[in-house]
């Protein structure tokens, strides 16, 4: 099984801008959501988004925390491997 | 690397944040490690602690609340342990791989919570020494994507730490069995939390913690801080404890010998037997208590099942 790293936004008010709080490991979508909102439940969240990290597109730099697909870093791995 | 050693001391003394395992250091990366994998294992461990004792709480509410405050510790580890993850060490390998004895939490997790006056007063000394110890790593890391994950942490922290005190207020003002019975849990647990704050700092070898601001406090003045407010809790409560306020150092001082030899089995320090060197605690805290083995097993006895459906 591989999973992939899942970066979770969520804003407290609908005033407010979705801020990052986390991250989550999952194999697919639905999990990730699931584990989100199981795992960051510290709020009660007017909103919360997960974004699947090689999906994030660097703008202005590749050695931000996020780039994970311009330098190959915390893209995807394996678990439970034996 | 595109600092040395003494460039990124200097540079987080003066308010610099790392954000990624790009930027660390070989030195760095190694205190970070070491305080991860000590945050992580705590936090995984006291999951299995407070499962087993949750089995005694007195109504469907308090199991409630006891199985929310698991949920959140489960959650805690996960955290770190991904934290670890990003460093290139992997988390299966600290969770699955590990002999029980290898797991760096403290001895006080390796110890039976027998029933629910144990469980908060866990809540009450054991979640206040993680608030002292992760607080002051919250205000002071010079690692940026573990400062953002403690703001979760301590918030949740803060409601254990209230359940805990709560309860204990709750069953001190019953009196009579409910008090004897959390006087008891007070008695091996203070001590116990005392301990865990480490080595004396004149005794403290060099870690380089303080150096790469991966902390603010040192172990006393940490040990101090989950002293005044636990001390006063207790006086409040009517409960003794072996410590008290002293006027002409201004500091909480301890009435027994410490360090001072644990009896695991009879759950009792041996005060009378007097003081022991920290060398022998070191030997004590190596061999792990009566848990151990069965609080890792239990986290992880499924896992291979799942896996082989799956693959
Ligand atoms: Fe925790
Ligand atoms: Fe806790």
């Amino acid at each position: 099984m591989e999973e992939a790293v899942y970066d979770v936004f969520a804003r407290k008010q609908r005033s407010e801008p979705l801020r990052h709080i986390g991250y989550v490991d999952a194999t697919d979508d639905a999990l990730a959501r699931v584990y989100a909102w199981k795992t960051y439940d510290e709020e009660n969240w007017f909103e919360m988004c997960v974004v699947r990290r090689s999906h994030i597109i660097p703008v202005n730099r590749i050695d931000g925390p996020y780039a994970a697909r311009a330098t190959g870093r915390l893209g995807r791995h394996a678990v439970e491997g034996r | 690397m595109p600092f040395t050693e003494e460039e990124l001391k200097a540079r987080v003394q003066k308010g610099y944040i790392v954000e990624s395992p790009e930027e660390m250091t070989d030195g760095y990366r190694k205190a970070l490690a070491i305080q991860l994998t000590v945050q992580a294992d705590t936090e995984l461990m006291s999951a299995p602690s407070y499962w087993m004792a949750a089995r005694h709480a007195p109504s469907a509410n308090t199991q409630v609340s006891a199985h929310a405050i698991i949920q959140d510790e489960l959650a805690h580890a996960n955290i770190a342990y991904r934290l670890l993850e990003d460093m290139g060490i992997s988390k299966q390998k600290l969770v699955y791989e590990r002999e029980p004895h290898e797991f760096k939490h403290p001895y006080g997790f390796d110890q039976p919570l027998d029933n629910w006056a144990d469980l908060v007063v866990a809540n009450g000394f054991f979640d206040r020494a993680g608030i002292c110890l992760l607080s002051d790593v919250h205000r002071n890391t010079s690692y940026g994507p573990l400062k953002r994950a403690l703001v979760k942490v301590d918030m949740e922290e803060t409601f254990h730490l209230r359940h805990g005190e709560v309860w204990m207020r709750r069953l001190a003002r019953a009196g009579g069995a409910a008090k004897e019975i959390l006087q008891r849990s007070v008695d091996w647990m203070f001590p116990m939390t005392v301990e865990w704050f480490g080595l004396p700092d004149d005794r403290k070898r060099h870690s380089g913690q303080l150096e790469y601001k991966l902390k603010g406090l040192t172990n006393d003045q940490l040990r101090q801080l989950w002293m005044s407010s636990t001390v006063p809790l207790c006086e409040r409560l009517g409960l003794d404890v072996p410590a008290h306020f002293d006027e002409a150092s201004q500091s909480y001082v301890l009435d027994y010998p410490f360090p001072c030899q644990y009896d695991a089995s009879e759950k009792r320090w041996l005060f009378e037997e007097g003081r022991i060197t920290w060398g022998q605690v070191f030997q004590r805290w190596k061999g792990r208590g009566p848990m151990n083995e069965i609080y890792v097993e239990s986290i992880r006895r499924s896992r291979g099942q799942v896996s082989s459906w799956l693959n």
